[in-house]
């Protein structure tokens, strides 16, 4: 990463992350934090709006948690309902949530996540991309609790691993395939441009735009322009 | 030892890439295969796996070997290999998400 000077880093495990090529490998380092901080899964999830409803399947954009388990979860239960999601959205300070907490404590601390997901112990660690996106990294286990050292470093090393994995597998696919001129017909189009004002914009043919847009419907799997529109900002095309 | 509980394996085991090149050419239903990166007399994956994508396996192949370190393991990808794991990595949850990852999910 040539933005960043080598001493201005302060992780240790450079060469791994400058070597990943793709989600196996940053599955290897994501998992490896998990073990080394005493946890036994982690999970790359994607916050979105409050409002809209989530689902830990699909919010989840790597893990390693048991299969299955976060479908049940899904059948079961609404991850938009739980305390620990909405204080992710109501906070950015890096979280450990405890099940070992008294009763009534664990009533106004949200720890309903821990039961449902069937884990003792989740550390919380918000992150964000390049281009503000958020995410948290999350660590799931049946430890006891993780001291503060190792909290800290554990922190440090997640923002770390996630910027590279947003830029070099997240960022690539959060095109979904479309050109430059096509993301930008696009972004036309979400201003609620007309095909012939798009191509005196861009200094194409009309049928040029139809073209365009046609492939644009297809490739975000969508059948009218509204549909579009709403897809390519959910999926963080267009803002 | 732990083992995977989601899937049930069945695991086909070859010694040498000849015999793992019958097996493919026998049409022995594979979902994936994992490749130790040094199978005397061949060098490393870099000669093995090219063998096994022109048998016609078209599935996910993963190179498993001692230490990913040497720089030619950044080029997996052009000889056909998937994916790279470390052997210390190798565990169930490791397993449990390759298939996930490449059976599950495609």
């Amino acid at each position: 990463m040539g933005a960043l000077l080598n001493s201005c880093r302060r992780y240790d495990f450079q060469k791994d992350l400058e070597k990943a090529l793709n989600r196996v490998d940053f599955f290897r380092i994501f998992h490896m934090l998990a073990l080394g901080a005493g946890f036994d899964h982690f999970g790359v999830l994607q916050l979105g709006q409050e409002v809209e409803p989530a689902l830990l399947t699909t919010r989840l954009v790597l893990h390693d948690l048991p299969s299955g388990l976060t479908e049940e979860y899904d059948r079961r239960h609404k991850l938009s309902d739980s305390l620990l999601f909405k204080s992710l959205h109501a906070s950015t300070v890096p979280s450990v949530w405890s099940a070992s907490m008294d009763e009534a404590a664990a009533l106004n601390a949200g720890t309903d996540f821990l039961a449902q997901i069937g884990f003792d112990l989740v550390a919380c660690v918000p992150v964000h991309s390049i281009v503000g996106t958020r995410y948290v990294v999350l660590y799931f286990g049946d430890n006891e609790d993780i001291d503060r050292t190792c909290h800290v470093e554990l922190c440090y090393n997640s923002t770390t691993t996630f910027d590279y994995f947003y830029r070099f597998v997240l960022a690539t696919r959060a095109g979904m395939g479309l050109t430059a001129r096509e993301t930008e017909i696009l972004r036309w189009i979400s201003h609620g441009k007309t095909a012939s004002e798009i191509a005196l914009i861009v200094s194409v043919s009309e049928h040029t735009i139809n073209s365009h847009t046609a492939t644009i419907l297809k490739k975000l799997d969508v059948v009218n322009r509204t549909q579009m529109v709403a897809k390519a900002i959910r999926e963080q095309i267009i803002q | 030892m732990s083992k995977v509980q989601a899937f049930a394996i069945q695991l086909h085991y070859c010694e040498t890439i000849e015999s793992a090149l019958n097996l493919i050419e026998l049409g022995t239903p594979l979902s994936m295969v994992l490749v130790d990166n040094r199978l005397p007399p061949h060098g490393d994956f870099r000669e093995t796996v090219p063998q096994i994508r022109q048998k016609g396996f078209i599935g996910p192949v993963g190179v498993i070997s001692g230490s990913l370190d040497a720089a030619y393991f950044q080029s997996f990808q052009e000889y056909g290999v998937d994916f790279r794991l470390d052997k210390a990595e190798l565990d169930p949850t490791a397993i449990e998400f390759l298939l996930q990852e490449y059976l599950v999910k495609s």
